[in-house]
């Protein structure tokens, strides 16, 4: 598969960067081709604008502000998101990039009258999520796992019928220690194998 | 009571903005304080940087980079939220405040791996926002920003604090009257704030 990899942590020597290197390494051995945006890396600008948020619902595809991650994220049969869970929720760094990038016409089409919205993204068969927590997982789950949700049910709607998800966090992030750390790889590792 | 509006929308003449304007001018004509703090119009920068992530936990040094943005949120009585929701979640800008300002120090404090609210300064919380999907769709969804507010926020301010949550839910149907009703829910809310 033709796998968009997102990752989005500021800091360079993170554990979320092993995690990102994990992670490809382990998909690109399985076969798969991994195409990886670096948020921070490239400097993403996560702010929409007001001339942006004015041509929202009418822009063309070939007008988008983003055409390069247009084009990568159209080509993408999967999506794998890294990033560290703040707030329980996306960093603004990712959330402005949902938000810019997956817009009508790329991500979904409104209906003129009643109806639901049409999903665009059914190219996407596969969404997994790849996220440390420093909250403990029943609290994560009692807040209702705001960015887990953003994409797994929110995004995930905008993807094909039998779109699958995987969620590999690492929960309690605070105290982790070389061996949780070590284990949390080592199962990204094994799930992103068989993916 | 002093209250902080954070304000996250970048059109002037959106819905969000009409109702940014009734609810700043509804608190002041009730004799309150209002600290408008617009997030676009004040240039917010929402990404935490490397050094700001690298003295994340490093309380009083951490605030050093959102002085000015820490002084205002400890110095309000009540918070209001006025956004719009997109992707079932904050604008990232508004996101961004969370996670650059609302830092352990400030809103609260890690004792013995445990975290302790500490914003017990905002005594009251309302959010003023728009769905463009229906309630239906954003309740599948989780409804996030409902959560973030009623069950994150809820709990770092003043505990028993009330909790409003205003949301005009399906706004791509919206009509002429769904939004002057909307308008007029948030007056009437700000005028007994």
């Amino acid at each position: 598969m033709r796998v968009l990899m997102i990752y989005c942590h500021p800091v360079p020597e993170s554990f979320n960067a092993s995690v990102r290197d994990t992670a490809k390494a382990a998909l690109e051995a399985a076969g798969h081709e991994v195409d990886l945006i670096d948020l921070h890396a490239e400097g993403f600008d996560p702010v929409m604008r007001a001339d942006e948020r004015r041509a929202y619902h009418d822009i063309a595809v070939a007008d988008h502000p983003l055409p390069d991650h247009v084009a990568r994220l159209k080509a993408a049969e999967a999506l794998v998101f890294i990033y560290p869970t703040w707030w329980y929720g996306l960093p603004a760094m990712l959330k402005g990039w949902l938000d810019r990038v997956i817009s009508p016409g790329v991500g979904f089409e409104l209906p003129h009258g009643p109806g639901p919205i049409r999903p665009l993204l059914n190219h996407v068969r596969k969404i997994a999520i790849v996220s440390t927590c420093g909250a403990p997982r029943w609290l994560l789950l009692w807040v209702g796992d705001p960015g887990r949700r953003t994409i797994l049910r929110g995004i995930r709607a905008l993807c094909g019928r039998r779109c699958k998800t995987l969620w590999l966090a690492h929960y309690l992030m605070d105290s982790s220690t070389p061996e949780s750390r070590g284990a949390y790889l080592a199962k990204v590792e094994k799930r992103l194998a068989r993916f | 009571m002093r209250v902080l509006v954070l304000f996250a929308h970048p059109v002037e003449t959106s819905f969000q903005a009409a109702l940014h304007r009734q609810v700043v001018t509804t608190l002041e004509t009730k004799g309150h304080i209002v600290d408008d703090c617009d997030l676009y119009a004040e240039g917010f920068q929402p990404c935490l940087s490397r050094e700001e992530r690298i003295g994340y936990h490093d309380e009083g040094a951490n605030e050093e980079p959102v002085r000015a943005y820490v002084e205002r949120l400890r110095t309000a009585d009540a918070l209001v939220l006025n956004f719009p929701v997109w992707n079932f979640g904050y604008p990232a800008i508004l996101k961004g405040f969370f996670d650059r300002v609302f830092l352990p120090g400030v809103s609260f404090k890690l004792e013995g791996g445990m975290v302790k609210p500490c914003l017990h300064n905002i005594r009251k919380v309302a959010c003023v926002t728009s769905y463009g999907g229906t309630r239906l769709r954003a309740f599948l969804a989780g409804d996030p920003p409902r959560k973030a507010v009623g069950r994150v926020l809820r709990v770092i301010v003043k505990p028993g604090a009330p909790v409003r949550y205003l949301a005009h839910y399906d706004m791509n149907r919206s009509t002429d009257d769904s939004r002057a009703a909307f308008l007029e829910k948030v007056r009437m809310e700000m005028e007994r704030f």
